[in-house]
């Protein structure tokens, strides 16, 4: 049969624009929510109370080792998520791959919540060293970056390095920040409970 | 996706966190001191109007006994801008304190704690100013020459502030320690404490659970300072 002349289809609009603003609104909240943690932090005046889970040597600790719990599973979300997008040479990504993904990231999301929560309400936003400053600077950016990838997940017609960039913000800010403070912790009192 | 899982995971944990945020705020204590308000220091005038009030009304049994029972809290923190800490603790009038920064800086204060005011001063002219209400004192400390400011909130043993002294060989040791609420210590030694202007070192580290700590062949028994209970007053 014959081909029919087609009338032309208009152009969409520039693909490239569109893809960019649905990272701009998404990234804006991120940021908002970076700002509001950080502005928290700094007006709140730290009670320095902390509430104590049995069994931990003291809230210092308790702290720390959710953050390492958290950190592992973050090293889980960079392992998945090579898998799934089949950078590991020989290893075929397996069904339950991106439910393992997803399930280590919200346990290390939620594991970190409550550690943030008792560093800004007992501790708050200090500059007086620069390990200090640095952690609650990264610390708020965590959370605002996280909230970027929450927010685009969904979204269709992304570039593809968006989220993959995006992951990799996420979990360098989280090693920092463990860097900052559990690390900092059991090095100067040692690995305890 | 169906449902936006991304979104709820989000939502869960910022719900979580708020959740959290209330209970501490709820688990912080904030006991209103006798003739102070709890939000900001009131001035004597005020102090009075709020003492003279309260036998007015039906006398409860939480009103009595507060009006018996002197203030008493404790409050430790980092100054600003520096590693430097400070501790503060109340009882009644009476209060002490402590600031020190792990090394050579460091100085020992006592004072007067009246209508939310600490007015302080210790050896080689150190000097403390500030004013307080049951969830923080802040304020301007001067030691060593050093100024700080701070403002510090509320602590609970084993946070707080620990003194031990010893007499090795004639010479009175003094020895304090800062104990924040994540566990860390900031705690000098002098080596003379009766002297004019004693000199201060870092003090050895402190078994908080045993109270001890090893100078030397030493070993220092600490005495908790704490306004709540009136121990170390």
């Amino acid at each position: 049969m014959t081909a029919q002349p087609t009338r032309p289809v208009p152009l969409p609009p520039d693909r490239a624009a569109s893809g960019a603003a649905k990272i701009v609104i998404p990234s804006l909240i991120g940021a908002l929510v970076a700002l509001t943690l950080g502005l928290y932090g700094r007006l709140h005046h730290p009670t320095g109370i902390a509430v104590n889970i049995a069994g931990f040597s003291s809230p210092g600790s308790v702290k720390s080792w959710l953050a390492t719990t958290a950190a592992v599973f973050a090293l889980v979300q960079v392992g998945s998520a090579l898998v799934m997008y089949g950078k590991v040479p020989r290893v075929a990504a397996p069904s339950w791959i991106g439910g393992l993904h997803r399930w280590s990231g919200r346990i290390a999301f939620l594991m970190a919540v409550p550690v943030a929560v008792h560093c800004l309400y007992a501790l708050g936003f200090q500059n007086y060293s620069t390990r200090v400053l640095v952690h609650s600077l990264l610390g708020c950016a965590f959370f605002g970056a996280f909230t970027v990838k929450m927010l685009i997940l969904p979204k269709r017609g992304l570039p593809g390095w968006v989220l993959p960039v995006v992951g990799a913000l996420i979990f360098a800010l989280l090693v920092a920040i463990w860097f900052t403070s559990a690390f900092w912790f059991f090095s100067t009192f040692g690995v305890k409970r | 996706m169906r449902r936006n899982t991304p979104l709820i995971t989000l939502l869960t944990g910022g719900a979580f966190g708020i959740i959290l945020l209330i209970a501490s705020m709820l688990a912080t204590p904030s006991k209103a001191p006798t003739g102070y308000s709890a939000a900001a220091p009131s001035t004597a005038a005020s102090a009075a109007t709020v003492q003279s009030s309260s036998p007015a009304a039906s006398p409860t049994l939480t009103a009595v006994a507060s009006a018996n029972a002197p203030f008493g809290a404790d409050y430790a923190g980092r100054v600003h801008g520096s590693h430097a800490s400070v501790a503060i603790s109340i009882h009644g009038t009476q209060v002490i304190a402590y600031a020190c920064n792990g090394s050579v800086v460091e100085a020992w204060l006592k004072g007067t704690a009246i209508g939310g005011q600490l007015v302080m001063t210790g050896k080689n002219g150190a000097r403390l100013s500030a004013r307080y209400d049951s969830r923080r004192a802040f304020g301007d400390i001067f030691a060593d020459g050093i100024h700080y400011t701070f403002s510090v909130g509320t602590v609970h043993k084993p946070s707080g502030l620990y003194r031990a002294t010893a007499d090795v060989r004639g010479a009175m040791i003094k020895a304090g320690w800062i104990v924040l609420p994540d566990g860390t210590q900031v705690g000098s030694l002098e080596s003379d404490a009766d002297a004019a202007a004693p000199s201060a070192t870092a003090a050895p580290p402190l078994d908080v659970a045993a109270g001890t700590a090893q100078h030397g062949s030493t070993v220092l028994r600490v005495t908790a300072i704490s306004g709540v209970t009136g121990s170390g007053f």
